[in-house]
């Protein structure tokens, strides 16, 4: 195995990549060279729903350079698909080249291969095929009234204990898909180095998941399937799941005996890597007159796709953030003739916190009663109110009070439209988002040099997040050894396993091992230094001190056995440790989550429909910051992707023939850099003792989650109009 | 594709079907139908381009359908230009053709003949980054970094226009440079450190 971009920059301040990523040297999938490459462009489907009747590839061959085209009439056979029983176990979701049906527009049904991309372009431009249409459904609002919902999660109390509630409010939200959109776009070089052997050069957030999906899938061991996967341009979710066209991509390999890179089109994103489903909710919230919520009903429906199921889990949120004694919740789903969706950040509870915190909101007003103290009334704090384990720690409320300081939250007016300059009005607005913390089972091995040099070593990826950098600074943490003389390696299928990065789990998940093999390290090194001075037979981890040379024992220099001497004496080329660390009885007894509150202060021009946000403050409770840079950019980053939510982002859906309208950046906006403000990030700082020996919570999620309500909250306070649709355009806001 | 195209051989072969029938092929029929196939599979062109990429003198013969960022990132490997949407709407493929900001994506490579490009790989001075690069590492003006090429060589040339003059001014003047990962505030806070130094 050789690594390409081995990071081990030694840059005192910033990432540990970060001279990769700022010089252009970091491959990301597409870009690592590989001989004798050729081309592959996918052919979509022109229909939204019926069957292929025949292909006619005559011109398409006459271009030159191209080497085949698969269809699903000409195509390597995949184990994994040979039966529909096979196919709906693989979980793998589009059986493509493997059927002749056409679930949604864009759908791949055939793969041109060629030796330079402007061939396999064109030659996929020429690709003619026959269809027999059938009728389709993609209108989300009209197909959801057909489907009924069923029981989500657990009831608690009973409907008719708050039938009478003083104040009520009962609403329903419509939220339009989004999509994940990283800048990379998804590629995959397949290359076959014998007949059942993969090297693959992939974009994913999780390369073992990627292995496993494919040994299924074609029936050959797990271990020889090579996955490089060591810069990935952002994921958001969409790097969860492996998509067809990587399957395509080994395919095409195969059948031409030869490495093939595919770089899916910015359009084919849209339909082809997931996206967060369109939603409808439905929100009814009791409160007494002190404002104590006595009952939530929550009702949720999403969309999925024909061929396999999604539900968002939108409800979950309601059922995690606050404290009350009567709750219903019930959810469905609603399949179209779309392709499939999937968890984008902040799966299922960004959209159900947009509805209910845009209801309590509304409540605040009927009550007479200020949004932030309505949430500290009412805010689950001490346990979590569905498993009814105490939270192992829950800094919400202090979140809220940081945020509203850091605001000047009593400037704002309890009735809205009061702060008014011309055209433009001024509101402010709040919400607070949750977030379960998970944590998965990680592994991580190092690897010691006899100049004190260690690479710590994991198969998890590093999207974005700056995991390589949290890595460096645990180890650093753990064993003393100074951050120039720690490397890092990731991303690699053949590097210990660790789950894929997303949930925000990959930081509590990893944390725990680079932990766990730091103090591994510690007790090997003692146990050679035994021989040369007994005190180290019994040392034990928090005895032994690690330095730039050697080791100490208790204190710094005391008993001090340089490396080089250990190297010497045990004849060593390479110290090598690894370790493994997950979630143990600890969840019996507490739950964990990680959560924000966020503020936001913004001016809506009622002449044209504007709105301009002038702050965004996140304050989270992540447990332990291990980076704080980094940290704070996830904050602000998913902030930024919040306000696209709110404001701007949404995938239009072509009713009448079935197709997605506008899928590239153009026509499918999200938040540029003059749509965001500066954001202002805050952190609680304390770490979780229970939940990771580094007490780090994990925050991609959190940082977006609250996003949404509390921009539609300021605008009601602005404008005094409520919207509880996204995305909030201008037309909106003129029209409403 | 369409269903039916109306340039398309096999609307042409039916309609010539016609003719089969009444008569043996006449020759003329015959060259016609080579020519129509030519009309409608265009053959590839190539032609020799000289550039000058990072101060290194090239001569490639390229596709005449080849984009300046195609030809940087699979014919020469110079993978520093991202390619984000092939459409010049996200600036991941920003580079500097003459000085200045140009997006690859949209420039064929037959336009930069005898020009003056500068990737990301040549604006550092050898192993001594550029000001705006160190910048981006300081303030963490990323996150994934996969925008951040093109970010970058925008933001060197934002500094040059003289469009600094206040965070809203800098954003403005940023903002066809799409960053999914949301790091706006970091790349905002490189500019003003550079700008200011």
């Amino acid at each position: 195995m050789e690594f390409l971009n081995t990071i081990d920059k030694k840059v005192k301040e910033g990432r540990v990549e970060g001279v990769d990523k700022v010089t252009g040297k970091g491959k990301f999938a597409a870009e690592y060279t590989v001989e004798n490459v050729c081309y592959a462009v996918l052919v979509g489907a022109n229909i939204p729903a019926g069957k292929i009747t025949s292909f006619n590839l005559d011109q398409a061959k006459q271009v030159s350079g191209v080497l085949d085209i698969l269809t699903h009439l000409h195509r390597p056979e995949v184990p994994g698909f040979a039966t529909e029983e096979l196919i709906k176990s693989s979980r793998f979701g589009l059986p493509i080249f493997h059927t002749d049906q056409v679930y949604f527009k864009g759908q791949p049904i055939a793969l041109v291969i060629a030796d330079t991309l402007e061939d396999a372009t064109y030659s996929a431009s020429l690709v003619e095929v026959q269809y027999a249409a059938t009728p389709f459904r993609v209108d989300f609002d009209a197909a959801r009234e057909t489907v009924g919902l069923t029981e989500a999660g657990k009831e608690r109390g009973a409907m008719a204990a708050w039938a009478n509630a003083p104040h009520t409010v009962e609403e329903e939200y419509n939220i339009k898909s989004q999509v994940h959109n990283p800048m990379e776009m998804h590629a995959t070089i397949a290359q076959w180095t014998a007949n059942d052997r993969l090297v693959l050069h992939d974009k994913n957030q999780g390369v073992n998941n990627v292995q496993n999906v494919f040994a299924n899938l074609l029936k050959i061991p797990k271990e020889n399937i090579e996955v490089f996967s060591e810069f990935v341009g952002g994921g958001f979710g969409s790097g969860l799941r492996v998509w067809p066209h990587a399957l395509a991509a080994i395919l095409g390999a195969k059948q031409v005996n030869r490495p093939v890179k595919l770089m899916l089109t910015r359009p084919q994103m849209f339909a082809g890597t997931g996206y967060r489903p369109a939603s409808w909710q439905k929100i009814k919230i009791g409160a007494d007159a002190s404002g104590k919520f006595q009952g939530i009903f929550h009702q949720a429906k999403n969309a999925t796709s024909l061929y396999e199921n999604f539900n968002d889990g939108i409800t979950r949120v309601t059922r995690l953030i606050y404290d009350f004694e009567n709750l219903k919740a019930e959810a469905a789903i609603v399949p179209l003739n779309l392709s499939a969706p999937t968890w984008m950040r902040g799966p299922g509870d960004c959209t159900g916190d947009f509805a209910i915190e845009s209801a309590i909101d509304e409540l605040s007003y009927k009550l007479g009663i200020d949004p932030v103290e309505l949430r500290l009334k009412n805010l689950a704090i001490a346990t979590n109110p569905e498993t009814k384990l105490p939270w192992s720690t829950n800094f919400l409320n202090e979140c809220v009070m940081q945020g509203a300081e850091r605001i000047n939250w009593s400037e704002r007016k309890s009735q809205p439209g009061q702060l008014v300059d011309g055209d433009w009005s001024t509101g402010y607005g709040m919400a607070v988002g949750a977030w379960n913390a998970g944590r998965g089972n990680a592994s991580a091995a190092i690897k010691m040099e006899r100049d004190g040099t260690i690479t710590v070593q994991t198969a998890m990826t590093d999207i974005g997040t700056g995991t390589g950098t949290g890595m460096v600074n645990i180890a650093h943490d753990t064993t003393g050894i100074p951050k120039e003389k720690i490397k890092i390696e990731l991303g690699h299928s053949s590097l210990p396993p660790a789950p894929s990065q997303g949930g925000s789990n990959g930081l509590s998940s990893v944390s725990g091992a680079v932990v766990a093999v730091s103090l591994a390290l510690k007790l090997k090194l003692a146990e050679f230094a035994a021989s040369q001075n007994e005190i180290y037979k019994t040392a034990k981890e928090e005895e032994i001190l690690l330095s730039e040379n050697g080791l100490s024992f208790q204190k710094n220099n005391q008993h001090f056995i340089s490396y080089a001497d250990i190297w010497s004496k045990n004849g060593l080329t390479m110290v090598e440790v690894e370790a493994s660390s997950g979630p143990g009885t600890e969840r019996q007894k507490y739950s964990f989550c990680s959560s924000a509150a966020h503020f936001c202060k913004l001016k809506v021009n009622t002449k044209t429909g504007k709105v301009k946000l002038e702050r965004m403050i996140c304050i989270a409770d992540g447990g332990k910051i291990v980076n704080d840079q980094a940290a704070a950019n996830q904050m602000s980053g998913a902030a930024v992707g919040g306000i696209g939510m709110t404001l701007m982002e949404e995938q239009q859906i072509d009713t009448r023939l079935g197709g997605l309208i506008a899928d590239d950046l153009a026509g499918y906006h999200f938040a540029v850099n003059a749509d965001a403000p500066i954001i202002e990030v805050g952190f609680i700082g304390k770490p979780d003792p229970n939940i990771n020996p580094t007490g780090a919570k994990g925050l991609g999620e959190v940082g977006i989650i609250g996003t949404a309500p509390a921009i539609a909250n300021a605008i009601y306070n602005a404008i005094g109009k409520r919207f509880r649709d996204l995305p909030i355009t201008p037309d909106k806001i003129l029209l409403g | 594709m369409s269903k039916e195209s109306t340039y398309s051989r096999r609307a042409f072969l039916k309609a010539s079907g016609a003719f089969v029938m009444l008569a043996s092929i006449p020759y003329s029929l015959k060259a016609m139908y080579v020519d129509v196939d030519k009309l409608t599979v265009v053959p590839k062109q190539a032609l020799s381009i000289t550039v000058s990429i990072n101060k290194k003198s090239y001569s490639v013969p390229a596709d005449t359908r080849t984009t300046l960022l195609d030809l940087l990132r699979e014919e020469l490997h110079l993978t520093g230009a991202k390619k984000g949407c092939d459409h010049g709407q996200c600036g991941a493929c920003t580079v500097h053709v003459d000085g200045e900001r140009v997006l690859s994506c949209l420039t064929l490579s037959a336009m930069i003949q005898g020009k003056e490009v500068t990737t990301i790989e040549g604006l550092a001075d050898g192993e001594k980054l550029h000001p705006m690069q160190q910048a981006f590492i300081e303030c963490d003006g990323f996150q994934c970094g996969y925008c951040t090429p093109g970010q970058i060589m925008s933001a060197v040339a934002c500094v040059k226009e003289g469009h600094t003059g206040s965070v809203a001014e800098i954003k403005e003047f940023m903002s066809g440079n799409l960053c999914r990962c949301g790091a706006y505030n970091g790349i905002v806070q490189s500019i003003q450190k550079v700008a200011n130094a």
